[in-house]
């Protein structure tokens, strides 16, 4: 078994008396893609939110590279990458200042900022827009340099919370290839998205969450055989099996 | 720390690419001080250049000369006859000063000497002023004269030497000159003569408490767009993020006073480069106090308009109570009340400086205060600054 670098054993979070995440245990192994899937409100933001160090938990704890997040959130912070589900960007700055700003919160010398950011935007094929005021850029340009400012620093865990809703296919497919890329290079990461075929294509394992809670966690594959013949059904089908057909909040 | 210096960068960056708080930061103090300058900037002395023809060219003509050009605001230059009918005739002069061949012989020889004011028209509205303030010179004169005059026939036979008696009434009217009997003091009611020092004051510490909401409002906006709590999953800590907010935040409170103080500088010459040095320290002072009070507004507020409001709803009070556009005068109710405003001590040490003459040393207790109010308000502000709700 490789070496787990991601541990969270059972965190809870309340908002008032709401359970919004209600004892939540998983791991991830060092260079997995891990899918965080579930319907909306089923808590895998405030999950991220607790991992990433913002949010004090209720409860439990997590380890990441052996770190706890509750005692030493501060060694936590310097090997996560975290990609916010909503965009948090400065709009009236340039894609470039975005990441060469965050860079050097990321710890890295101006230098080597600005060399990261270059590199991050190619990624995201936003490279001749590099000096473009964000709030001029697109919905999905804002996107991909939101996600563009999680890989600064070269972290060593990526939270990427639906990274890639508002962005057209072609930039999508190219986005995974680069995820894909980050993988090979060692990088561990915690993913989650509405796009089933997107878990089912990037993730080693995923895990469903609803209510709060973990309600199934192991290979696409295997949760698909599950229903049916792994060939003909889809995530999306075990994802409506488990958490049912009704609207959410 | 290094770290808080770039969330004040970037700060500063952000501040310069917003055209809305750079007009409203940057844009209206200097049209303030445009106003400032077009209601008092003519305010000061009546100036004027006196044309003066001296076809004398004796003793009592220099004199003359040499006493109106002594005359605070009056510029004297000196025309030949023909220079000056050729100006008054294309009326690029409207009066001239002329003094007459003999002028000086005459007034020498115990008789009445004239001058001529000669003028196109009534001579223009400088030009009467002019001619009154040459008036009054030339009765100084007249006065000196017979003061002399007196003297020497009172003295006459008593074998004191002339030149002697002239010497010593000449001392006696240069003594009299550089200190009348008679007088005049300016007792200005209702402040000092100068309102521009007076003004001054009040505007750089209301536009200091101005920006204290800008930049309570920008943090606000920052935490709800999300950037604050980004911030917080990278190695930057909450304490590197306070400081650096409040920093950004002093930053941009100053350099509002540094346009209003410098602007005054350059162009009332309202200091000296001490006492210029002196109001820009207690400004700094001032906008870290103002900061540490915008924090706290930060912290407390739910939304960018609640912050703007409370901010707004708090400079006002101070500034009214704070005896802003008036001075308070001491033991008054006001003055009381005034004492909970952090603008009445700000006020105080700038008028002590600017308008009184005085030194930072003599502002010390203000800016203990005001130095006081900044570390109580960081240490509430940072026991109750939340980057969002249940965060460190
Ligand atoms: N700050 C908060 N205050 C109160 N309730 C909150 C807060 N944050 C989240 N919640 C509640 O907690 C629950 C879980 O929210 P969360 O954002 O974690 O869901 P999610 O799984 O990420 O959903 P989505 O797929 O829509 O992003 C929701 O019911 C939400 O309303
Ligand atoms: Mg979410």
């Amino acid at each position: 078994m490789a070496e787990e670098f991601l541990v969270v054993k059972d965190l809870h979070k309340s908002f008032n008396e709401f359970k919004a995440v209600n004892g939540v245990s998983f791991s991830i192994e060092k260079g997995e893609i891990f899918g965080l899937l579930g319907p909306n409100g089923a808590g895998k933001t405030t999950t991220i939110r607790m991992l990433s160090t913002v949010l004090g938990a209720d409860s439990g704890d997590a380890t990441i590279g052996g770190h706890s997040i509750r005692r030493d959130a501060e060694a936590v912070r310097r090997i996560i990458g975290v990609c916010p589900q909503d965009l948090a960007l400065y709009e009236d700055l340039s894609a470039l200042d975005n990441m060469v700003f965050f860079g050097r919160m990321a710890g890295l010398n101006g230098d080597e900022a600005r060399a990261q950011a270059m590199t991050n935007l190619e990624l995201m094929g936003l490279e001749d827009r590099a000096r473009g005021k964000v709030a001029k850029f697109s919905g999905g340009m804002k996107r991909r340099i939101n996600l563009a400012i999680a890989l600064m620093g070269n972290p060593q865990l990526l939270f990427l919370d639906e990274p890639t809703v508002g962005i057209d296919p072609q930039s999508r497919n190219h986005i995974y290839e680069n995820i894909l890329g980050l993988q090979k290079k060692g990088m561990t990461i915690l993913y989650t998205t509405h796009y089933m075929e997107e878990a089912d294509r990037l993730c080693q394992r995923v895990a469903i969450m609803d209510g709060g809670q973990i309600i199934t966690l192991d290979t696409p594959y295997k949760l698909k055989s599950q229903i049916g013949s792994p060939e003909q059904v889809t995530m999306e089908d075990v994802f409506l099996k488990l958490t049912g057909r009704s609207l959410r909040d | 720390m290094k770290r808080a210096l770039y969330i004040t960068l970037n700060e500063v960056k952000l501040y310069l690419q917003d055209k809305g708080d750079l007009a409203f930061g940057l844009l209206l103090p200097i049209v303030t001080f445009a106003l400032m300058y077009g209601a008092f900037g003519g305010q000061t002395l009546f100036e004027a250049t006196a044309v003066i023809v001296n076809e004398d060219g004796g003793n009592y003509s220099t004199l003359f000369v040499e006493q109106l050009d002594e005359v605070e605001g009056i510029d004297v230059e000196l025309l030949t006859a023909t220079e000056a009918d050729a100006k008054l005739e294309r009326s690029d002069l409207l009066l001239a000063l002329v003094i007459p061949a003999g002028f000086s012989e005459t007034l020498a020889s115990g008789n009445k000497a004239e001058l001529v004011f000669k003028q196109r028209g009534n001579g223009g509205q400088e030009g009467q002023i002019l001619a009154s303030i040459a008036r009054s010179v030339a009765e100084e004169m007249n006065q000196e004269f017979q003061v002399r005059d007196q003297v020497k026939s009172n003295l006459e036979g008593t074998g004191i030497p002339e030149d002697r008696i002239d010497v010593t009434v000449q001392q006696f009217l240069e003594e009299e000159r550089g200190q009348p009997a008679v007088g005049v003091v300016e007792e200005v009611v209702g402040g000092s003569p100068d309102f521009i020092s007076q003004f001054l004051p009040g505007i750089v510490t209301m536009y200091v408490l101005f920006a204290l909401a800008l930049s309570a409002r920008t943090i606000v906006e920052e935490r709800k767009r999300g950037t604050l709590e980004r911030l917080l999953t990278t190695r930057l800590s909450a304490n590197e993020l306070f400081f650096g907010k409040f920093l950004a935040s002093v930053a941009k409170g100053f350099v509002q006073t540094l346009i209003l103080l410098g602007l005054s500088y350059a162009v009332f010459q309202l200091f000296t480069p001490l006492s210029f040095i002196a109001s820009l320290i207690i400004c700094l002072i001032f906008a870290a106090a103002a900061a540490a009070l915008g924090l706290i507004i930060a912290s407390i507020a739910r939304s960018e308009d609640g912050s703007v409001w409370i901010a707004v709803v708090f400079t006002m009070v101070m500034v009214m109570m704070g005896g802003t556009f008036f001075q308070v005068s001491e033991g008054s109710i006001l003055a009381t009340v005034g004492k909970a405003s952090i603008s009445t001590y700000a006020n105080d040490a700038l008028r002590t400086v600017v308008a009184e003459g005085g030194s930072l040393g003599d502002t010390v207790w203000q800016l203990v205060v005001l130095a006081g109010i900044c570390v109580v308000g960081l240490a509430i502000s940072r026991l109750i600054f939340k980057v969002l709700p249940g965060s460190k």
